[in-house]
C-alpha cells in the first residue's frame, strides 16, 4: 500500500475556499496573490498544499487564519467552514474561531512557543482562553494531550521551557496545543522543514495518527514532494497564486495533468545513486584523523567538551564529487568548516595537493586559499549587499594579483557559463532571486580557479526546480574545470543525485564511508539505514511517475 | 529582476538622511533651526555688533537699547556678541568630541569585534573607562594642565569612547559570522581589507545615530563644566561661561541666561530630534529587507 487511497466523497466538508481572490490594494495595478482559488477539505482529510516559493501557498493558510498581513486584502470569494462564512467575522469573532475550530502549526516551532513560558503552561493558556474549565481539569487534559502526542516522561516536559526541548519535541508541544480543543481544521504550515528526516518521519506519523483518532481534516502545506507521497490524500498544486492541478495523490503523482506538475515532479531528485564514473588516480585533498574539540579551554574550570568531528578521513580525486551526509549536529559543517580553514582543527592533516595546511599560520596558508573555495547555504547573506555583482566577483583574483581589466573579462566570460546576463555585473545582489545568487556565488567561488570547491548545503535554501538547475551547472563546471566537491548536506536525494562518494556522519562520528552506489544502495550501518528509511516518498519515483519497485520491475539490473 | 537599482553602497545611510521628504515635520524644523545656528556660528565675527570682551562700565546691566539688541551684562559687554562668539567654542567642542569619540571608538571596537583575543582586554579596559565620571575627569585634567580646549575635549571624549566601542563592536560581531565575510577569507583578502571594505559600512548607520547623541551630550557637558569653572578658562565667552557669570545677576537680569540657555536648549533639541530622525530611517529593524 503504497498513498493513501480513503474515498471521502461523502464525507462532510469542513473547509471550502470558492473563487478566493487575495490581492494588494495598496499597490499600483492592484496585482493579485491569489487569483481565484477553489480548495475543499473534507472531515478526516488531508490536503496536500503544493508549491515552491512565491506559489502563495502561505498566503492561502493566513487567509483561511484570517491572519493576513496589512497590505493584503480579500478581494473576492468565500471561506467557508462547516458552512459558516468566516470572511465577513470579525476580529474577535475570528479570534473566538481560532484555535478553537482551526488550529495552527508553523515550521519554527521555537519561535513559535513563547520562550518565557513553561511549555505546559502554554498550552494550559489555550484552554483558559477558549474554554470555562478549572485549573484541575485544564492541568488533566494537558497531561492526556501530551500524552497522545508520544512525548516521553510528561510530568518532566510539563515543566520544561522550550530551549529544554529538541525540535522534535517542540513541534510535538505544538501539535498538542493545536489539538486540545479539537479543533475542525489543523493547519500546518511546513511543519517539518526544519527537522530532520528522522524527526520528520516521526511528525509526519503523528500527525496521520492524530488526524484518524480525532476526525480532524487537515491543510498540509509543503514544498516537498516526498512529504506529500507520505500524508496527503489530496493534492493541490499551486504556481503563481493558480491551483494548477488538483486530484487524488496517486492520480497527480502517476498521471499529473498540467505541464507545471510534470515539471516540478521531473526535477525532485532520485534516491538511487548515479552510476559510478571513472576515476582520476590523482588525489587533490586527503584528511586524515582530522578531529575538532569545542569548549575544552576553560580559564579557571575545565568546560564541558563537545566533540564536534572524530578522526575524519578520506581522499578526494580531481574532478570528482565527495559527500558528507548526516543530520543537524552531525559534524559535518564542521568538517567542511576545518577543511575551509574558517576554523583550526584541533588535530589531524588536511593535505592539499600534497601540502598539509591543517596547521599553517595565516600567512603561510595564504598561497593555498585560492585553491580551496566555499559555496554557503543561504544564498541572500553569501553576498556583500553593498557590493556590485563584479565588485565580489573580482575580489579574490586581485588579491591574488590579477589585473582589473582580466578578472572583470573573466567575471563577464563566468556570468555567461552560469547562466547569467552581462548586464548583472553592474547590479546588487537584492536585485536577483536565490537561484540566481547562489550562481554568483558559485562563479566566485570558480573565478579563483579552485582545485576543491566546498559546497555547505549549498541547494538547500533553493526550491525544487532552481536546486535541480543548480546542480547541473555544478556538474558541468565539474566536467570542464575537473574541480573536486566536497557536498555537504542533509538531502539524501541530493546526495545520491551527484555524489561519487559519500560519508555518513553522526554525532562527529563517520559510521560509513565508500562510493555512493554501496553506500544509499546496500547501507552497511544501522544509521544509514535508518537516515534512507526516514527519506519521505522513498518508494515512489517521481520523475519517472511509478512506485519504485514498477520501475525496478522494468529494467532488472 | 524588473526592481529599480538601489543604491546600496556605503554612502546609502547619508544620501538617505539627505533624502528630505521622508523627514517628518519635527525633524525638519530641527534641520532649519541647526543650520541657522550653524550658519550664525560660522559667519559670528561678521555678524557680531561688537567685540565680545569689550566692557563698558558706563553701559553695565542695560537692557535692549540702541547697539545692543540683547542689551548688556555685568561688565557692559554686549549680550549678543557674547553669545554669538560663544556659539563657536560650544560647537567646535561638540564637534570635536563627537569626531574623536566615533574615529577612535571605531578603530578600537573593529579590532576589539574581529579579534577574539584581543576582545576580553580591550572589553575591560573600557568598562574601566567606563567608570570615570566625565566632570570629574575634567577637574582632574584642568587641574594638571590650567584650563584648556584641549583638556575638556579629552574630559568629555574619553567616557564617551567606552559607548561607541560598545556598539562598533556588537555590529562587527555579528557581522563576521555573514557568510560573505567568511567567503572574503576564503578569496585571500587579508584582514585589514576584510575589515574596511567588509565590516566598517555595516557600523556607519548605527555610529551617525551615536554621533548625533554624542555631539549633543559633549556640547551640554561642556557647559556644564564652563558652569562649574571646570571648563575653559572664565574669559573665554562659551554657553556655559555666559550662563555662570550671569548666575550672580540673575535676578536683576534674567536674560544674561535667558539667551545663552535658550540657545543651547535649541541646539540640544535638534541635534536630537534629527539623530532620532536619523535613527528611525537607518534602524535596520524598520529598513525594508534587501530582495
Amino acid at each position: 500500500m503504497l498513498f493513501k487511497s480513503r474515498n471521502f466523497d461523502t464525507a462532510q466538508v469542513a473547509l471550502s475556499a470558492e473563487n478566493l481572490v487575495v490581492d494588494l490594494p495598496e499597490t499600483p495595478g492592484r496585482p493579485q496573490v491569489l487569483k481565484g482559488i477553489d480548495v475543499t477539505i473534507r472531515q478526516g482529510e488531508t490536503v496536500c498544499l503544493v508549491g515552491e516559493s512565491g506559489s502563495g501557498k502561505s498566503v492561502t493558510s493566513l487567509a483561511i487564519m484570517g491572519l493576513l498581513p496589512q497590505s493584503l486584502k480579500v478581494a473576492q470569494g468565500r471561506i467557508n467552514l462547516q458552512g459558516q462564512n468566516l470572511l465577513p467575522l470579525t476580529q474577535a469573532q475570528m479570534r473566538e474561531l481560532r484555535a478553537a475550530r482551526i488550529a495552527m502549526i508553523f515550521q519554527e516551532p521555537m519561535t513559535a512557543l513563547n520562550p518565557v513560558l513553561r511549555v505546559g503552561d502554554q498550552i494550559m493558556e489555550v484552554m483558559e482562553l477558549h474554554t470555562g474549565l478549572s485549573a484541575a481539569e485544564r492541568r488533566a487534559r494537558a497531561i492526556a494531550i501530551m500524552e497522545q502526542v508520544h512525548l516521553p516522561d510528561v510530568p518532566r516536559i510539563f515543566q520544561s521551557y522550550p530551549h529544554q526541548l529538541s525540535g522534535g519535541q517542540r513541534q510535538r508541544i505544538m501539535i498538542a496545543m493545536a489539538l486540545v480543543l479539537e479543533p475542525v481544521l489543523l493547519i500546518a504550515d511546513e511543519p517539518t522543514t526544519a527537522l530532520d528526516v528522522t524527526t520528520q518521519k516521526q511528525i509526519l506519523s503523528l500527525i496521520d495518527e492524530l488526524q484518524s483518532s480525532h476526525g480532524t481534516a487537515v491543510l498540509f502545506i509543503t514544498h516537498d514532494m516526498g512529504v506529500v507521497a507520505e500524508i496527503a490524500d489530496t493534492v493541490y498544486v499551486m504556481k503563481h497564486g493558480e491551483i494548477v492541478e488538483n486530484g487524488p495523490v496517486e492520480a497527480v503523482l502517476r498521471n499529473p495533468r498540467a505541464e507545471y506538475t510534470r515539471k516540478l515532479l521531473a526535477s525532485v531528485p532520485g534516491l538511487t545513486p548515479r552510476p559510478s564514473r571513472p576515476s582520476e588516480q590523482e588525489i587533490v585533498l586527503k584528511v586524515d584523523r582530522l578531529n575538532k574539540i569545542y569548549g575544552s579551554r576553560g580559564f579557571l574550570k575545565k568546560l564541558p567538551q563537545a566533540h564536534a568531528a572524530k578522526d575524519v578521513s578520506f581522499a578526494l580525486a580531481r574532478g570528482r564529487t565527495l559527500g558528507i551526509v548526516g543530520e543537524s549536529g552531525s559534524g559535518k559543517s564542521t568538517v567542511a568548516r576545518c577543511i575551509m580553514r574558517l576554523i583550526d582543527p584541533s588535530s589531524g592533516r588536511i593535505e592539499l595537493d600534497g601540502q598539509d595546511i591543517a596547521s599553517l599560520s595565516r600567512g603561510r596558508l595564504w598561497p593555498h586559499r585560492k585553491k580551496l573555495q566555499v559555496v554557503f547555504q543561504d544564498p541572500m547573506r553569501s553576498l556583500n549587499p553593498r557590493w556590485t555583482i563584479a565588485q565580489s566577483l573580482i575580489e579574490g583574483p586581485l588579491n591574488y594579483g590579477t589585473p582589473r581589466a582580466e578578472a572583470l573579462a573573466e567575471a563577464a566570460r563566468l556570468m555567461g557559463v552560469v547562466g547569467l546576463p552581462k548586464d548583472a555585473l553592474t547590479r546588487y545582489p537584492h536585485q536577483f532571486s536565490g537561484g540566481q545568487r547562489q550562481r554568483i556565488a558559485i562563479a566566485r567561488a570558480v573565478m579563483m580557479r579552485p582545485d576543491v570547491l566546498v559546497a555547505d548545503e549549498a541547494v538547500s535554501a533553493l526550491d525544487v526546480s532552481v536546486q535541480a538547475q543548480v546542480l547541473d551547472l555544478l556538474d558541468q563546471l565539474q566536467r570542464d574545470l575537473g574541480i573536486a566537491i566536497v557536498f555537504i548536506t542533509h538531502d539524501l536525494r541530493v546526495a545520491a543525485q551527484i555524489c561519487d562518494e559519500v560519508i555518513v556522519m553522526q554525532r562527529g562520528a563517520v559510521v560509513e564511508q565508500g562510493p555512493a552506489a554501496e553506500v544509499l544502495g546496500a547501507p552497511a550501518h544501522a544509521y544509514t539505514r535508518a537516515l534512507i528509511e526516514a527519506a519521505p516518498g522513498r518508494d515512489w519515483d517521481f520523475q519517472n511517475f511509478k512506485a519504485m519497485n514498477e520501475v525496478r520491475d522494468a529494467n532488472p539490473a | 529582476m524588473s526592481q529599480t537599482p538601489r543604491p546600496a553602497s556605503a554612502m546609502q545611510p547619508i544620501l538617505r538622511m539627505i533624502r528630505l521628504p521622508q523627514f517628518g515635520l519635527g525633524p525638519r524644523i530641527a534641520l532649519v533651526v541647526l543650520l541657522l545656528i550653524v550658519l550664525v556660528t560660522l559667519f559670528a565675527p561678521w555678524l557680531a555688533p561688537h567685540d565680545p570682551l569689550k566692557m563698558d562700565p558706563l553701559m553695565r546691566l542695560k537692557g535692549p537699547i540702541e547697539g545692543h539688541p540683547l542689551g548688556t551684562d555685568n561688565f557692559g559687554r554686549d549680550i549678543l556678541s557674547r553669545v554669538l562668539i560663544g556659539a563657536r567654542l560650544s560647537l567646535l567642542i561638540g564637534i570635536a568630541t563627537a569626531v574623536v569619540s566615533v574615529v577612535v571608538g571605531l578603530v578600537i571596537g573593529m579590532v576589539a569585534g574581529f579579534f577574539r583575543t584581543a576582545d576580553a582586554i580591550i572589553m575591560r579596559m573600557m568598562d574601566g573607562l567606563m567608570a570615570i565620571p566625565s566632570i570629574l575627569l575634567a577637574i582632574a585634567l584642568v587641574a594638571l594642565n590650567g584650563p584648556s580646549v584641549g583638556s575638556v575635549i579629552a574630559a568629555i571624549t574619553i567616557p564617551e569612547i567606552p559607548r561607541v566601542v560598545r556598539l562598533v563592536r556588537a555590529v562587527v560581531l555579528s557581522a563576521r559570522e555573514e557568510p560573505y565575510v567568511e567567503a572574503a577569507i576564503a578569496l585571500g583578502s587579508s584582514m585589514p581589507k576584510i575589515l574596511i571594505r567588509h565590516l566598517v559600512p555595516n557600523t556607519l548607520a548605527p555610529l551617525i545615530v551615536q554621533g548625533t547623541y554624542v555631539l549633543a551630550s559633549a556640547i551640554l557637558t561642556e557647559a556644564i563644566l564652563s558652569f562649574l569653572g571646570a571648563g575653559v578658562s572664565t574669559e573665554t565667552p562659551t554657553w556655559g561661561n555666559i550662563m555662570a557669570e550671569g548666575r550672580m545677576f540673575f535676578r536683576i537680569k534674567p536674560e544674561l541666561i535667558l539667551y545663552p540657555g535658550l540657545m543651547l536648549s535649541l541646539c540640544i533639541l535638534s541635534i536630537n530630534l534629527l539623530g532620532d530622525a536619523a535613527r528611525d530611517m537607518l534602524d535596520p529593524r524598520l529598513k525594508k529587507r534587501a530582495g
